[in-house]
């Protein structure tokens, strides 16, 4: 026991001079955690949030282009700017100029086309009902809206920006469809009652998020996203100072030495082992706190423990387990510390990346999702994510479980036949 | 008739990149109570026969057997040998203090006996002054020093040390050659590697020379002069083992 807590007592000593690796350990991901949500939780804001900025130059002759206009603005997404002496290639330039997301450009002929449009096609619908004998063959006549985005718009925003402008359009569209059908029938317009029937037709959506458990719900927020898998990411990135700190211990002789010395080499590995749990808890825990005490003080999602406490527990120290393994994996293979430092990080970011840390799993090409399953990362992220997101508990963390375990075993078994190999047990 | 310590029976090691044993049958006996030296040219094979006694290394063939009091079994062994590895093996970011208390308790020693070693031998190298000072701060010598009484905190029986005075001043050189001298007094055997010819000349008693793993004589310092008509022990590595330059 004595050798033990000298040799542990000796790690802790090593840990608390080693300011780089501390600053690396604790620091860089508390900062990182700290940027991240606060970036992502600005993305979530400006898209759920604040108004975008739209340049609109309305060229159309008829009412219709108004309708549009008017749609957007009741949709409460957009912040209108009108400036209708524009003409196409203008709205083009313009819309960088004054600094808004995108610039629709409506043409003189959009109330006329459509209009057209929609006659033809009630024209057909009453000669299929019988109403009328023939319908004057007229081809479809194509209609363009104009739109020009911010070239520093992603794609995923746009796809969501061109769907809300769709989903507008189309219901001018089947309005003046109606509207169409019912003159020819010999209305002015469509019946008040109709109109009105029409309005209150629109299916509402009702939303929530689908949970593991009946028990409260945790809120998906940036933080419930960005602290455990940062958190798992900084965990990992012990390796910089774990596996230098092995690498530098093995060449410096200190491990020769101790092959001379009646004590049993595990002891080394233990106490680094022990150590470094505690370094890994420590760092999950300061980030967990600084979810939960500091992000509502600075504006961001105050971040929501899970409910499954020991599930949560066992996750965690497996996730430890995991890191610390790959970390003196790293340190008993590598040759030179430069190798160790440089592998070590090279192969915890690209575990992050396949393992989805930055960008979601599921957005990823089946092949990838595929290759991401190697990832300890991945496993412990989906571990996380199950309790901090879906509510889930025991039965949905099998296959975190598993795999954590399976990956610690296979990271000590190399571990001991290269330590077997060298002779130093 | 001295009591033999320790006897090495044709010792043969091979590595496995390796087309040429670093060991070739080499076989000798230690009295308790010597020095020896170990020389050679460089690649001779030299460290890796001090790795075997230090049971740093398996041998590939034979064997080494050491008779010591009652000890048996391998940790017994180990807890009588003490071993001074060329490089600095210790924590720099610690202090001389500090590593000297965490290699004590690996040896198990009581935690008041250790702290009175740990004095004692600081004192008799001349680092008690810098007993609470981080080792990186320290000097070659001081540093070889510290390397040296590391090794001595639990009264080993037999001594191994690979080149202890390399890098160092004079006076390092001096303290460090004036504790193994009133080590040997006390009764520990010391074997030991260098490439300073002079010193060993004055220090040790017997010789071992080596040469592309083979043990090429093994005698005191006198008989091989005589035998071997040469004046010095740079002369007789020369005649032994020739000039040409090794990798």
């Amino acid at each position: 026991m004595r050798k033990l807590s000298a040799s542990v007592w000796k790690e802790i000593l090593l840990v608390l001079h080693d300011k780089v690796g501390l600053l690396l350990m604790y620091l860089m991901p508390l900062l990182l955690v700290f940027i991240i949500t606060i970036v992502q939780n600005s993305a979530f804001q400006i898209v759920n949030e604040n108004k975008l900025t739209v340049l609109i130059s309305n060229q159309d002759k008829g009412s219709l282009g108004d309708s549009l206009v008017k749609a957007l603005v009741h949709s409460g997404s957009f912040d209108i700017k009108r400036n209708n002496s524009l003409v196409e290639a203008s709205v083009k330039r313009r819309t960088i100029d004054e600094d808004a997301m995108l610039g629709i450009y409506i043409p003189a002929n959009f109330s006329e086309r459509l209009g057209d449009n929609a006659d033809n096609i009630s024209k057909l619908m009453l000669e299929q009902m019988g109403v009328i004998e023939k319908a004057p063959k007229v081809s479809p006549k194509k209609q363009e809206i104009a739109i020009y985005f911010d070239p520093v718009v992603q794609e995923n925003f746009r796809i969501s920006v061109l769907n809300g402008i769709q989903a507008i359009t189309n219901g001018i569209e089947n309005e003046e469809m109606v509207s169409k059908l019912f003159q020819e029938m010999g209305y002015d317009s469509i019946p008040a009652n109709i109109r009105q029937a029409i309005i209150n037709r629109e299916t509402k959506l009702k939303t929530a998020n689908a949970s593991l458990s009946t028990v409260a719900e945790l809120i998906p927020n940036s933080s419930q996203h960005n602290v455990p898998a940062w958190s798992i990411f900084a965990m990992f990135f012990m390796v910089i100072s774990l596996g230098g700190n092995i690498v530098k211990e093995r060449l410096s002789g200190s491990f020769l030495r101790l092959q001379t010395i009646p004590t049993a080499f595990a002891l080394t590995l233990v106490s680094k082992f022990l150590v470094y749990l505690f370094v890994a808890l420590s760092q999950l825990l300061l980030l967990f706190l600084m979810g939960i005490y500091i992000f509502p003080h600075i504006g961001l999602p105050q971040l929501a423990m899970p409910n499954a406490f020991l599930p949560f527990l066992v996750v965690t120290l497996l996730s430890a387990v995991s890191a610390i393994s790959y970390a003196v994996l790293v340190g008993t293979y590598a040759k030179t510390q430069e190798q160790a430092n440089g592998f070590g990080a090279i192969s915890i970011i690209i575990f992050a990346a396949i393992g989805g840390i930055w960008v979601p799993n599921f957005i990823m090409p089946d092949y990838m999702q595929t290759i991401g399953n190697i990832s300890p990362l991945k496993w412990c992220l989906e571990g996380y994510y199950t309790l901090f997101l879906k509510n889930g508990a025991w039965s949905e963390l099998m296959g975190t479980i598993s795999f954590l375990f399976l990956f610690t075993v296979i990271c000590q078994l190399l571990i001991f036949i290269r330590l077997r190999i060298q002779n130093y047990i | 008739m001295q009591e033999t310590l320790l006897h090495v029976s044709k010792v043969y090691k091979s590595y496995h990149k390796s087309t040429t044993p670093s060991l070739d049958g080499v076989d000798f006996t230690i009295a308790r109570g010597e020095i020896v030296g170990i020389f050679g040219p460089n690649g001779a094979g030299k460290t890796t026969l001090i790795s075997i006694l230090c049971s740093i290394l398996d041998p590939t063939l034979g064997s080494v057997t050491y008779y010591l009091d009652g000890e048996k079994s391998p940790r017994e062994i180990r807890s009588k040998l003490g071993f001074v590895p060329q490089d600095f093996s210790f924590f720099p970011e610690l202090t001389a203090n500090q590593n000297l208390e965490y290699f004590g308790s690996l040896y198990d020693i009581k935690r008041a006996d250790l702290a009175q070693k740990i004095d004692d031998l600081l004192q008799k190298v001349g680092l008690s002054h810098v007993k609470n000072s981080k080792v990186s701060t320290f000097s070659g010598g001081m540093k070889r020093r510290l390397n040296l009484i590391i090794s001595l905190l639990h009264d080993p029986v037999i001594l191994f040390l690979d080149e202890p005075t390399v890098g160092v001043d004079v006076q390092s050189k001096i303290a460090i050659m004036n504790l193994l001298q009133e080590l040997n007094r006390q009764g520990t055997t010391i074997i030991y590697t260098s490439h300073h010819l002079k010193e060993a000349e004055e220090f040790c008693n017997q010789i071992i020379l080596i040469d592309h793993g083979k043990m090429i004589a093994c005698n005191t310092l006198a008989n091989l002069l005589a035998t071997h008509q040469v004046t010095n022990l740079e002369d007789l590595i020369l005649k032994l083992t020739g000039t040409v330059l090794r990798d």
